[in-house]
C-alpha cells in the first residue's frame, strides 16, 4: 500500500509537469501560476513524506534497530509490503532530494541577498524606476525589500510611448504581485523532485503571461501589448524590427518557434483567457488527495510500528 | 465605467519619466498628454509633474507661457547606476535558476525575429 501511494505521488507529479503548459496557456494566469505553484510543492513535499515513511521501515529492520525500539523485525518485513532494498533505495532519494533543495536554498539566498545589496546602489529618478545608460536595451524588475524597476535609454528610445508603458505596467507587476516568490518555491519543489521540471517552467511562463495580462488590461488593447513585447525583444536582439526582412517572415507562418517571447506574444493576439472553475476545481482536488496519500502513508507507518512493538511485547 | 486613462499614481510617474528621459528635450504638460496614450486630463498631468518636481525628480524652465520639463541630473545618475547593473547582470548569470531578475524579454530562437518582425509588420486596425 505505502509503495503503490509513494508511486501515485510521483505519477501525479510527472503529470504536473506535463499539464503545467496547458494549465498556464489555458486558464487566466493569475490562476494558473499560484494554481500550479501550490500543486508543485504539495506533490514535492508529500512524495518527499511518503518515501521517507518507507526509508524508515526498511531501517526499522536493520542492525539495532529492532533491539533499541523494542519490535519485531520479522513482523515489520512481513508486513510492510516491499523488500528492505526498495525502502534503503527511498532512504537514497529522499537524502539526495534534501540536499538539492538545501542546496538550492543557499544559491537563492545567496543570489536575492547579493541582488538586495546590488539594487541599494540604484539611484532611482523617482519612486521605484531606476534609468541605465546601456547600449544593449534592457528592461527588469528587481525584487527585494525595495522592488526596483531598471530600464535602459536605449530602450525607452526604441519603443512609441504606448509601448513603454507596456513595459513599464509589465515589470511593476512582477513587483506588485511578488512573481519571485512564485520562481523560488517553483525551483525549490523541482530541486527536491526532478519530475517537477516541467511544471518549473511552466511557472516561469505563467508569470510573463500574468504581467502581459495585468500590463494589458492597463494598456485597454492586447494589440499595443504584443507589439510592444515584439520591439523590446527585436531591440534587445540588436534586430530593429525595420531591418528583419520580409523573407523570414514568411516562414513564421510555420509556427516553429516555441520560446516564450514567441508564446507570449501569441497569447496577446488572442482573447484573455476568462476564468473556468473545472480546473482549478480539479487541481485543489489533486493537492488535497496528495495530502490525504501522505496522511495515510504516514498512519500506516505508524501503525506498523506499533503492530511490530505489540508482537515483541506479548513475547 | 473606467476611463481609458485609468492607472495608478506611480505607474503615471513612471510613464513621465520615461517619456522625458526619451524626448531628450524639455517636454511640456500638453506634449505629455499628446504623447502618453489614454485620454488624460490636463490637471493630472500637472499634479504628476508638480509632484515630481517637488521630489527634485524633474526640474522646469519657462517656455512661452507655460512651463517645460526635464529630468534633473538624469545622464549623471544614468552613468552611475550603470555599476549596480553590472553587478545584477553578473548575478543573474551565475545564480542559475533563482533569478535574480525579471527580464522583460529574454533571449530570442532564429524563428522568433521572423515571427515578432511580421507581427510589427502587419497594419493596425483602424
Amino acid at each position: 500500500m505505502i509503495v503503490l501511494a509513494a508511486a501515485a505521488l510521483l505519477i501525479v507529479a510527472g503529470l504536473t509537469s506535463l499539464a503545467g503548459k496547458l494549465i498556464v496557456r489555458r486558464l487566466p494566469p493569475n490562476q494558473a501560476v499560484p494554481l500550479l505553484t501550490g500543486l508543485a510543492l504539495t506533490v514535492a513535499l508529500c512524495t518527499g513524506i511518503a518515501l521517507s515513511a518507507m526509508a524508515v521501515l526498511a531501517w526499522a529492520q536493520l542492525g539495532p534497530m529492532p533491539r533499541l525500539g523494542h519490535w519485531s523485525a520479522p513482523e515489520l518485513r512481513e508486513h510492510a509490503g516491499f523488500p528492505v532494498g526498495v525502502g534503503l533505495a527511498a532512504s537514497v532519494v529522499v537524502g539526495a532530494a534534501l540536499l538539492a533543495a538545501g542546496w538550492r536554498v543557499v544559491r537563492s539566498a545567496r543570489a536575492l541577498w547579493g541582488a538586495a545589496r546590488a539594487a541599494r546602489a540604484l539611484t532611482p529618478v523617482a519612486g521605484d524606476l531606476v534609468l541605465i545608460d546601456e547600449d544593449v536595451p534592457t528592461a527588469y524588475a528587481v525584487a527585494g525589500w525595495q522592488g526596483r524597476i531598471v530600464v535602459s535609454h536605449s530602450m525607452l528610445a526604441a519603443l512609441p510611448a504606448g509601448e513603454r508603458q507596456v513595459v513599464l505596467a509589465h515589470e511593476a507587476a512582477h513587483l506588485r504581485y511578488r512573481h519571485h516568490l512564485y520562481r523560488h518555491v517553483a525551483a525549490l519543489s523541482a530541486a527536491a523532485n526532478p519530475l517537477l521540471r516541467g511544471a518549473e517552467s511552466a511557472i516561469a511562463l505563467g508569470i510573463e503571461r500574468w504581467a502581459d495580462e495585468a500590463a494589458a488590461a492597463e494598456v485597454h488593447d492586447r494589440r499595443v501589448t504584443a507589439r510592444g513585447v515584439a520591439r523590446a525583444a527585436l531591440a534587445q536582439a540588436g534586430r530593429p524590427a525595420a531591418l528583419v526582412g520580409l523573407g523570414m517572415a514568411a516562414q513564421a507562418g510555420l509556427g516553429m518557434a516555441d520560446s516564450i517571447v514567441a508564446e507570449r506574444v501569441r497569447a496577446l493576439q488572442r482573447p484573455a483567457p476568462t476564468g473556468r472553475w473545472l480546473a482549478p476545481a480539479l487541481g485543489v482536488g489533486v493537492a488535497a488527495a496528495c495530502w490525504l496519500i501522505a496522511a495515510a502513508v504516514t498512519w500506516r507507518a505508524n501503525e506498523l510500528i506499533q503492530f511490530a512493538e505489540s508482537v515483541v511485547a506479548r513475547h | 465605467m473606467a476611463s481609458r486613462s485609468a492607472r495608478s499614481r506611480g505607474a503615471l510617474e513612471r510613464e513621465i519619466i520615461a517619456l522625458l528621459a526619451a524626448a531628450g528635450r524639455p517636454v511640456t504638460p500638453a506634449d505629455v498628454r499628446a504623447e502618453l496614450p489614454g485620454d488624460l486630463a490636463y490637471t493630472t498631468v500637472m499634479t504628476t509633474l508638480s509632484r515630481l518636481h517637488a521630489k527634485g525628480a524633474i526640474e522646469r524652465t519657462q517656455q512661452g507661457r507655460a512651463y517645460a520639463y526635464s529630468l534633473t541630473g538624469g545622464a549623471e545618475t544614468a552613468r552611475v547606476n550603470v555599476t549596480a547593473h553590472q553587478m545584477l547582470k553578473l548575478l543573474d548569470r551565475d545564480s542559475d535558476r533563482a533569478a535574480v531578475l525579471a527580464r522583460f524579454v529574454g533571449d530570442l530562437q532564429p524563428d522568433d525575429e521572423a515571427l515578432l518582425a511580421d507581427l510589427l509588420q502587419q497594419r493596425p486596425k483602424p
